[in-house]
């Protein structure tokens, strides 16, 4: 009898990703493993990006999913400048990549609709639908007269916190259920080392979670990177920017609720400062972004809807929350009330759509770098 | 002819400076009593040539033997006409560029004191001047013996038999067509076509040579048909083809039957040792013939209703082989694993079904090697060709269900050149799986679905495929492997040689000469001669019906067709001294000779290719060639002045074919490679040709040794004639015994195989045949 694995390649997939942004070169790759070769990033053992080539040319779907390697590439490009067959390894990956977090999302209706624009105006109507609702119960749907008060004349602090933590929450399951069933996928799929010396040294999860963000924090993976160098640069800046503001919004709610003082505050406040050099770095860091793709876009690809929604949306919200701030200095009410909405809606469309769209790369890629961490994939690389 | 000779001797090219001209001019005044003899400077420019053409007029100068550079170079400044005989005296390449033409001299003298002092003074080297004096009078006696050749001419005719109405066949003859010659198609089907015509689509012909084509075949067809120049007789087998370029006399018979005027077996005593298994067993078989055999003419017995062509082209293509040897693969065993060839025939006829239902195939796999114990080679009789053949059919099921599966498993995917684009536009189509791997084992199940196990693919791992139909990438036979296909009443049998040696493709010297054969005159095309796609068939075809165009008009005129285009000397016999030992018919490599029922040689001038191997053959030496003959060789061995025993110098006469050999030395000179002085050449035009009388006449005249130098010869042979050096290696066995029973060391006659590529071996050779030569010793004849 034959004693072989039973192979059998899923036809839809391989359409599924020649059909997605980037996925269109798959079947171009003659598996030369030029691709692995130049990759700087991958594991010395059983290297990327060549094996998810065919294994997304043979359609082999979990086989692709239940490995931590799609996510281990930080998609520098290098492969897809040296491939000779012009299969572009890279792009292939970032399609493949959009597909897992299609798969893993939950609920998964979301998961398509996110990576699909033909629901663009449906997602961006929900968040626009709630705070009109929100505004014409308060009375507030005019422009309102007088010195510029976010929160007092427009939409009041209670019910931001209600509709983002709401969306939070959601955004927190789906984030939780994906993880939970992508963590179970890369158990089943690789063997966990089980050398009791090396976990001794990782210590228990835990620790290894911390130790693969303060390595993140460094960008010392992403600096690796040799054809799109600069883009390390361009995502600390995004990454600190986001980091800023995270904590500024901390330390907003400890004002509002720990000290009870109301806002607005002056500018020379930390707390305003923090949230100003924020989002300066958050703007500098997706202009970066976006230069830096246009002129990477003939050798590392230009991009698809999925990445390129998730750029919009985070440099809507930085323009539209810098302008916030200076239109309501500047006093112009029947701007700023406008765009303050604008990046209302916008925030609430990263917030809640997160675990869907390109931010939940964020994630995923963390628990891929914590699993191959965890499993030993990791240990075998280059330095 | 009268013949009046002119010695001209250039002391251009370093030729005056190395060399006592003077003393080479009184070689041929004086000991050949030239009448005329004239030096120049530069023989070769404007004056030189024009003193030479005045003594033509005003002398009458006929026979001119040009002193100066090899006869491969400038041959056109010093051509004066067919009427005349032209000698060439090789002493620039062969003497002042490869030697030394001075030496250093210890000179010892007296100082005033009476001391004796030693001075070393540079001197001629009396060594070159003796060799080019010995070329110069080798020359002389070579012009004297030469005569002007006549061409044989016989009334030819000039149209072309094409045997196969496959692709080949019909492009051959339109080409041959369009270009003003009378065509006839011999076809064993009842339709013209072949295999080209029983396809769904066909691999691309033209650029950007991605996708699959219609098949071009039903245009020529009907070009065939709407040709007034072209016959096509279907349903026709040839029974035999007599006689000789531009004289063939074709018998033609139904598909199928026998004839009187099939080729009678080869007759016992005559066989060579290339004896095929097949004819053996005819040859035991009893007297009394069997109901259904026909007792057959003779072979120079002359149909009197066969049809006369002036050429053949030989595209009788391929058969399919049979994979029943690969048992793990279940062909024969499972019906729903078929050859490629079922597989076109199923897709030509609609979608693709499984024969086992008839139910439309989801998932196809295509085998492209048994992939035996780890062995690495392809199906027998496998190429690019069966490889495209599977990219090709892998298409089809896609073309004919859009969700369906192809897997392609190889060892090896050849898709060389343009075709490169036809793999990745198959590659890039979703549907197509390809993998590198070695098919285990095919099992089927009760569904007669099949389960397929490879091993090592590039997945990494061995894997296993469910697939409804299996289909195997079986090769293409070359008909020739089969039958004789030309059945020539030829006294050597009726097919092509030394087949074996080719895996049954029609022998062919393939990369130098593309559609020659060893037969005269017939020439293969298309996957006869190797498997081609259909468009590589059409340029060959084409190639073919050039070659046969160019043997018309050459017969016509009484020239060689190949290799040595153009010449129009061919051997005489002079039959009163044969002695009917068959030798020459045997030992010629293109069967140009049938003896009759006594053994008496009957030429056959137009399948002749002029290498004189014949004349090397015969122990009577009754051929001869008007301008090579054994006495003008002979002679110029006789020239040569060979020095006392006491001179302590040695001579060796060498050799040399003249078809890389004597390239590879003249190449040698042109690098100013130097070697010994004491070796004297002669071109020969192939070492088929070399008597041994030449050799028993050298050692008796005192030479120390004498060398041979000519192609490799065996399965990879290089001769241009194909068997020359090969039974020139045979008869210096011979010669090697002989020597032997005189007392004689056999290593004085040594034969040396050289490819022109080697030219920088040159010295080395000549200086390991010195070392020999030295230590046997001077060849104890000398003198007697």
């Amino acid at each position: 009898m034959a004693e072989g694995n039973l192979i059998k390649p899923d036809l839809e997939f391989v359409k599924r990703i020649r059909n997605s942004p980037g996925g269109e070169s798959l079947k171009k790759c003659y598996q030369c493993a030029t691709c692995s070769v130049v990759c700087n990033v991958t594991p010395e053992d059983k290297p990327f990006p060549r094996k998810e080539m065919l294994h997304a040319q043979w359609g082999l779907k979990e086989k692709l999913f239940a490995n931590p390697d799609i996510w281990l590439c930080n998609q520098c490009s290098d492969c897809t400048a040296y491939c000779p067959r012009g299969a572009k390894p890279g792009e292939v990956l970032g399609a493949v990549r959009k597909l897992s977090i299609e798969h893993y999302a939950f609920p998964s209706i979301m998961g398509k609709m996110v990576g699909d624009p033909k629901y663009l105006w449906f997602l961006l109507a929900v968040p626009v639908v709630i705070f009109l609702v929100v505004l014409g119960y308060m009375g507030h749907l005019g422009i309102p007269d007088g010195e510029i008060i976010y929160a007092e004349k427009f939409v009041p602090v209670p019910a931001i916190d209600a509709i983002f933590i709401s969306a939070a929450l959601f955004a927190a399951l789906g984030f939780f259920a994906g993880v939970t069933r992508y963590w179970k996928d890369l158990k089943s799929g690789v063997e966990i080392s089980t050398n009791k010396w090396q976990k001794k040294v990782k210590g228990p999860l835990p620790i290894i979670i911390i130790n693969t963000i303060v390595a993140f924090m460094t960008h010392k993976r992403f600096r690796k990177c040799e054809v799109t160098r600069d883009r390390a640069d361009a995502h600390l800046f995004v990454f600190l920017g986001f980091a800023g503001l995270a904590i500024t919004t901390t330390w907003a709610i400890v004002y509002l609720y720990g000290m009870h003082l109301e806002s607005p505050y002056p500018w020379n406040d930390p707390m305003k400062i923090l949230g100003s050099i924020s989002a300066l770095s958050l703007l500098y860091g997706i202009v970066q972004i976006i230069t830096n793709r246009k002129k990477n876009a003939e050798t590392a690809g230009a991009g698809g809807y999925f990445d390129w929604l998730f750029i919009m949306t985070i440099l809507t919200i930085v323009v539209t929350g810098i302008l916030s701030y200076a239109l309501r200095l500047a006093d112009i009410a029947v701007l700023a009330y406008p765009v303050y909405f604008i990046h209302l809606v916008i925030v609430f469309f990263l917030f809640a759509y997160a675990p869907f769209s390109k931010m939940a790369h964020m994630v995923y890629r963390t628990t891929a770098l914590v699993f191959a961490k965890y499993s030993g994939r990791e240990d075998k690389k280059y330095n | 002819m009268e013949k009046k000779i002119g010695v001209y001797i250039c002391s251009g090219c370093e030729i005056g400076s190395g060399l006592d001209i003077e003393k080479l001019s009184g070689i041929a005044t004086k000991e050949y009593k030239v009448p005329v003899c004239k030096t120049h400077p530069a023989l070769c420019g404007e004056e030189g040539v024009g003193i030479i053409k005045n003594d033509i007029e005003a002398e009458g100068i006929n026979t001119i033997v040009i002193t100066a550079c090899s006869h491969r170079v400038k041959y056109d400044v010093f051509d004066f006409g067919p009427d005349k005989i032209i000698e060439r005296v090789n002493l620039r390449e062969q003497v002042v560029w490869s030697h030394d033409w001075t030496k250093q001299v210890e000179v010892k003298t007296k100082d005033e004191e009476g001391n004796e002092v030693v001075n070393v003074e540079t001197k001629p080297d009396d060594d070159i001047q003796m060799l080019a004096e010995d070329y110069i009078r080798m020359g002389i006696v070579r012009a004297k013996k030469g005569e002007l050749p006549e061409p044989f001419i016989e009334s030819i005719t000039k149209n072309i038999l094409v045997i196969g109405g496959g692709i080949t066949g019909l492009t051959s003859a339109i080409e041959a067509a369009k270009t003003g010659y009378d065509v006839t198609i011999v076809e064993r089907e009842q339709e013209l076509g072949g295999y080209a015509a029983k396809l769904r689509s066909q691999i691309p012909t033209s650029a950007p040579y991605d996708q699959l084509e219609p098949m071009v075949v039903q245009s020529r067809i009907q070009e065939v048909t709407d040709n007034s120049r072209i016959t096509v007789k279907t349903n026709t087998e040839i029974a035999r083809i007599s006689g000789s370029p531009g004289m063939f006399d074709v018998s033609f018979k139904p598909s199928g039957t026998k004839s009187v005027w099939d080729v009678p077996p080869k007759k016992k005593e005559e066989e060579g040792e290339e004896k095929p298994a097949e004819e053996a067993k005819t040859e035991e078989e009893p007297v009394e013939l069997p109901a259904d055999q026909i007792k057959c003419e003779d072979i120079l017995a002359s149909d009197p209703d066969a049809e006369r062509f002036g050429a053949v082209v030989v595209a009788a293509g391929w058969r399919p082989a049979d994979p029943t040897e690969f048992e793990h693969l279940g062909y024969g065993k499972f019906t729903n694993v078929v050859t490629n060839v079922q597989m076109e025939e199923i897709a030509a006829r609609g979608k693709i079904t499984r024969p086992s239902d008839g139910r439309q195939a989801k998932s196809v796999a295509f085998i492209q090697s048994p992939g035996v114990d780890g062995d690495d080679s392809d199906f027998p009789y496998c190429s690019s060709v069966t490889s495209m053949i599977s990219l090709k059919q892998a298409k089809y099921v896609r073309e004919d269900d859009p969700d369906a599966k192809a897997f392609i498993l190889y060892k090896h995917m050849r898709t060389p050149g343009h075709y490169e684009n036809f793999y990745r536009n198959i590659q890039d189509d979703e549907g197509i799986f390809l993998t590198r791997g070695e098919v285990t084992v095919i099992e089927e199940d009760s569904a007669k679905n099949l389960t397929i196990e490879v091993n090592d693919t590039i997945l990494g791992e061995k894997i296993t495929i469910n697939v409804d139909m299996v289909v195997l990438a079986t090769g293409m036979v070359p008909a020739t492997k089969f039958e004789p296909v030309i059945n020539l009443a030829y006294r050597q049998g009726p097919e092509f040689k030394d087949l074996e040696l080719f895996d049954g493709y029609s022998d062919s010297n393939y990369i130098c000469f593309p559609y020659e054969t060893r037969r005269t005159g017939i020439y293969a095309a298309g996957c006869v001669r190797q498997t081609m796609t259909i468009g590589e068939s059409i340029e060959d075809a084409t190639g073919a019906a050039l070659k046969a165009i160019q043997c018309l008009e050459s017969a016509n005129r009484g020239m060689a067709v190949h290799p040595r285009s153009g010449d129009i000397s061919y051997p005489e016999f002079f039959f009163q001294r044969c002695t009917q030992c068959k030798r020459c018919t045997e030992e010629c490599p293109f069967g140009a000779l049938d003896d009759d029922e006594k053994g008496t040689p009957k030429p056959n001038p137009t399948r002749c290719r002029r290498c004189g191997t014949c004349m090397g053959a015969c122990p009577e030496r009754i051929i001869s060639f008007k301008n090579y003959h054994i006495d003008m060789i002979g002679s110029m061995v006789k020239a040569v002045e060979v020095p006392d025993e006491d001179e302590e110098k040695y001579r060796i006469i060498a050799f040399v074919c003249e078809n890389d050999a004597y390239p590879a030395l003249d190449m040698a000179g042109l690098h100013h490679l130097k070697y010994s002085a004491d070796i004297r050449f002669i071109n020969v035009r192939c070492l088929g040709s070399v008597n041994t009388i030449w050799i028993a006449d050298a050692m008796s005249q005192g030479f120390d040794g004498v060398l041979l130098i000519g192609c490799k010869y065996g399965d990879d042979y290089q001769c241009h004639f194909v068997k020359g050096s090969e039974l020139c290696n045979r008869r210096m066995e011979n010669v090697a015994e002989t020597l032997g029973k005189l007392r004689l060391e056999p290593e004085r006659v040594q034969q040396v195989q050289f490819s022109i590529d080697e030219y920088k071996n040159i010295p080395a050779v000549i200086n390991k045949f010195m070392e020999t030569m030295e230590s046997v010793g001077f060849n104890p004849m000398k003198g007697f």
